[in-house]
């Protein structure tokens, strides 16, 4: 089979050594594969060779951006071909007058940014990761971001996508023109983690830039005041492009590896940032501070672009800043409707106490989205069970109060064997239907987002009382 | 016993199911019988597609319970069978939306949702589809398929709520959904422009409309972004949102573009055929009982990568003209995909491009 890629690709595209293997075999995440061979396509043409020839040979495919996802799902569990997109990093085509361009996987989300700038326009997902991340993943992940609040996550950045099915053929679902026609094949591939094609080519929306933009920081004596400002704030009637809340053992963690003068003293900090007109974010801008003095916190406006830039940078380098705070840490995402935030929260705090481990916590305020991040010495005996255990007793917390079991980060394998506690066994398996419409023999991503056996029931049969399930 | 919906078409079985549970057993049924299903919101949008001649017609008229409504999550979960202007209304009166269709008529929510419904508002929040959070459908087979989830951001599985956007009951019924909602604007204007250019100056209107005679922007946000909106753009200003009435005609039509060709659209459709252009969406709606002409305008639209789909007629013109258009691509994909929701092909059969 590696004849056959090189063959297709070069010598220099297909990488079979252990080394390369071994490196490719991990993303960001806790779980380590083991890749059979890795290739690095620069075509689509390309792309469909290396579906045939996994097809010929009975190998799966695991397609891979940056690699820095969380959950696995870019890891070769199950060994296979693993795709890297790196080299499909082109800008094709830029339409400044529709505001959407046409990229290839690899780009990464930042540089698009970066290359649009000139022209007033961004791509507006902007997860942590995105000086890192490709687009690709992106659109694998449904990835969010800060300013997913007001913009939506990727789906709603996503026009049209290029794409190789599982038995080689490429199509392109969705278009330039709204509400296309048919089924939403566009809408169901943003965020299926690479089991129900490979991406070769996406047409993104490009946001423009907002022409002015307030960013405040909040201080608070409580976590619960703090959850009283943003739920305050979005019964006032807006809806700031982005909410972010840090907690005092994050905060702390930040200010000492950044020095930007972040409040190490409060509960709790919140970055509300709102975009738009003059006259609209200096209303907004205003009505927030009032809010936020209401639930006794102290604020402060950023003068100017340096000083938004800093508290920015404070609120994305959190997770780098935990390094110092413990040799390992198991970055959870979780999702709660924004009501039932302080109850979780407290919850996050009584598990860690539990189990014996450090909290620490950011999280989209506005989205209900959680990044509790659990700080630890993987060294110690026993603590990767008690990790584990922590999580998966908040994740069940977290459904129990109406959430979901990711926010951003995807099932992947992380959370895959999680799934029932969000759905039925008629769910999972209608789901199930979906990945094997697309990929009847499974050769994208296997043993992703869907436990084993989800697909259980005859077609046409109604589910027997009592069946095994 | 037929149910009192005004519209409702003669079939030979009428049906209208108070649970899911009721409406499941009763398309397990008719896909046992191998009987044809049309589903019946408010009708509003049953001009979209092709024809199906049904064996049952099924209403969701009494599926219209509003199930829980968390204004501070701002989500909302509704029956399918809920009227979109009643549910509009009950969020207005705590000063939200769910930024469904403004001039609603009759229409359901899961109807909207059914045929991909978008309103004008689309300009600034995005379509339809961009706020479904959770959806459960009653399968063509007689399944309760659930997916999605009650919270705003989610990556759990896969997004079966958006492929269900459009798909016009191929992958079910939906019986209930949960939407994401919005605060509603404190101030609003409609502005009729002197010159159309203007619009520009506004960072994301509401929406700006052109009819035959003139361009109208649709400001919203606070007071003070309102004020100065409308005094930059300049032309005849009223208060609030005023919306054009839905279009006169037996015969009309969505033409769909990318929005930098919608100038050269609005030129291409009859001169005399009442329209209502989204400028910064790309879609023009547009009346006219003419034929001709039609088949260069298709063949135009979908040369720039656009659509022109008819959006009502009267029977015998769907005889005469497609609906859709040259089918999407994919079609054995998305046949595969209904084929795993509606194995018998009951619901809707044909009414899709390509007539599955």
């Amino acid at each position: 089979m590696i004849e056959e890629l090189r063959a297709v690709l070069g010598e220099e595209r297909v990488l079979a050594s252990p080394l390369a293997r071994h490196l490719y075999s991990k993303d960001a995440g806790v779980f380590r594969g083991e890749a059979t061979v890795v290739v690095v396509p620069v075509t689509t043409g390309e792309v469909q060779e290396v579906v045939r020839i996994a097809n010929r040979h009975g190998v799966s495919i695991v397609a891979r951006g940056a690699g820095t996802g969380l959950a696995a799902g870019a890891v070769p569990l199950e060994g296979g071909i693993v795709l890297s997109t790196t080299r499909m990093n082109q800008i094709y085509e830029i339409d400044p007058v529709n505001r959407t361009a046409w990229v290839g996987p690899g780009v990464i989300n930042l540089d698009l940014s970066r290359a649009t700038a000139g022209l007033g326009l961004h791509f507006a997902p902007d997860p942590s990761s995105q000086a890192a991340c490709t687009i690709g993943g992106n659109v694998a992940n449904n990835s969010g971001g800060p300013h997913c609040l007001a913009e939506g996550s990727t789906v709603n950045h996503v026009l049209a996508l290029e794409i190789v099915l599982a038995d080689g053929t490429v199509t392109i679902v969705g278009s330039s023109a709204p509400d296309e026609i048919g089924l939403d094949l566009r809408g169901v591939l943003v965020g299926s983690e690479g089991t129900l094609a490979i991406v070769t080519r996406a047409l993104v929306k490009l946001t423009a830039n907002s022409p002015d933009v307030r960013t405040l920081l909040a201080w608070f004596d409580s976590v619960a005041d703090a959850a009283a400002t943003v739920s305050g704030v979005i019964a006032a009637g807006v809806v700031p492009a982005a909410l972010e809340m840090m907690d005092q053992a994050m905060t702390q963690a930040v200010e000492n590896w950044l020095h930007a003068g972040l409040p190490t003293e409060a509960a709790a900090i919140l970055l509300a940032e709102v975009v738009g007109e003059t006259a609209a974010v200096e209303a907004e801008a205003d009505l927030i501070r009032r809010v936020a003095l209401e639930n006794h916190a102290e604020v402060r406006v950023a003068a100017n672009e340096a000083e938004r830039a800093l508290l920015w940078k404070g609120r994305k380098s959190a997770f780098g800043a935990v390094a110092q705070a413990a040799p390992n840490y198991y970055l959870h995402d979780t999702v709660v409707p924004r009501t039932k935030l302080v109850e979780t929260m407290e919850a996050v705090y009584r598990i860690g106490d539990k189990h014996g481990l450090t909290m620490l916590n950011v999280f989209h305020a506005g989205d209900g989205n959680l990044h509790p991040l659990m700080a630890f010495d993987a060294s110690e005996p026993g603590m990767l069970e008690k990790v584990q255990a922590a999580a998966d007793e908040l994740v069940e917390l977290c459904v129990k109060l109406g959430g979901a079991l990711s926010g951003e980060h995807g099932i992947g394998r992380e959370k895959r064997d999680l799934m029932p506690l969000m759905f039925s066994p008629v769910d999972l398996d209608a789901q199930a239907r979906v990945k094997e419409a697309f990929d009847p023999t499974g050769v994208f991503n296997p043993g992703k987002v869907l436990p084993l056996g989800s697909r259980c029931f005859d077609v046409g049969g109604k589910l027997p009382d009592g069946a095994w399930v | 016993m037929k149910p009192d919906v005004p519209g409702l078409p003669d079939a030979e079985i009428t049906a209208a199911p108070s649970t899911s549970e009721e409406l499941a057993e009763l398309l397990a049924e008719a896909s046992a019988g191998g009987l044809k299903v049309l589903v019946w919101g408010g009708g509003t949008h049953q001009g979209l597609g092709h024809r199906v001649v049904p064996d049952l017609v099924i209403s969701t008229s009494r599926l219209n319970r509003l199930l829980a409504w968390e204004p501070d999550d701002m989500t909302v979960v509704i029956e399918g069978g809920m009227g979109v202007a009643d549910l509009e209304a009950r969020l207005a009166a705590r000063g939200q939306t769910a930024v469904l269709p403004e001039t609603a008529g009759e229409a359901t929510v899961g109807g909207v949702l059914a045929a991909g419904i978008s309103g004008y508002r689309r300009g600034r929040y995005g379509p339809t589809r961009d706020r479904i959070l959770e959806i459960t459908v009653v399968t063509g087979d007689g399944r309760i398929v659930k997916a999605g989830g009650r919270v705003v951001k989610n990556v759990t599985g896969y997004d079966l709520p958006r492929l269900v956007v459009g798909s016009f009951g191929s992958l079910g019924v939906v019986v209930s959904a949960c939407l994401k909602l919005w605060p509603r604007p404190n101030a609003a204007a409609t502005v009729t422009l002197n010159d159309p250019g203007r619009a520009d100056l506004v960072y994301r209107p509401l929406s700006v409309l052109a009819d035959r005679s003139s361009t109208r922007i649709f400001l919203a946000g606070t007071q003070a972004e309102v004020e100065s909106q409308a005094s930059r753009v300049g032309g005849v200003r009223e208060e609030g949102l005023v919306w054009p009435p839905p279009l006169p005609g037996e015969t009309t039509w969505s033409l769909r573009v990318a929005p930098s060709m919608m100038e050269s659209a609005l030129n291409r459709i009859p001169s005399d055929a009442d329209r209502i252009g989204q400028m910064t969406v790309g879609e023009i709606a547009f009346s006219s009982a003419r034929l001709d002409g039609m088949v260069d305008l298709r063949g135009w639209a979908e040369s720039v990568g656009g659509r022109l789909v008819i959006t009502r007629a009267s029977e015998s013109f769907y005889e005469l003209f497609d609906p859709w258009g040259t089918p999407p691509p994919a079609l054995d994909l998305q046949r595969r995909l209904i084929g795993a929701f509606d194995p018998r092909r009951v619901i809707n059969p044909g009414r899709l491009p390509g007539g599955i």
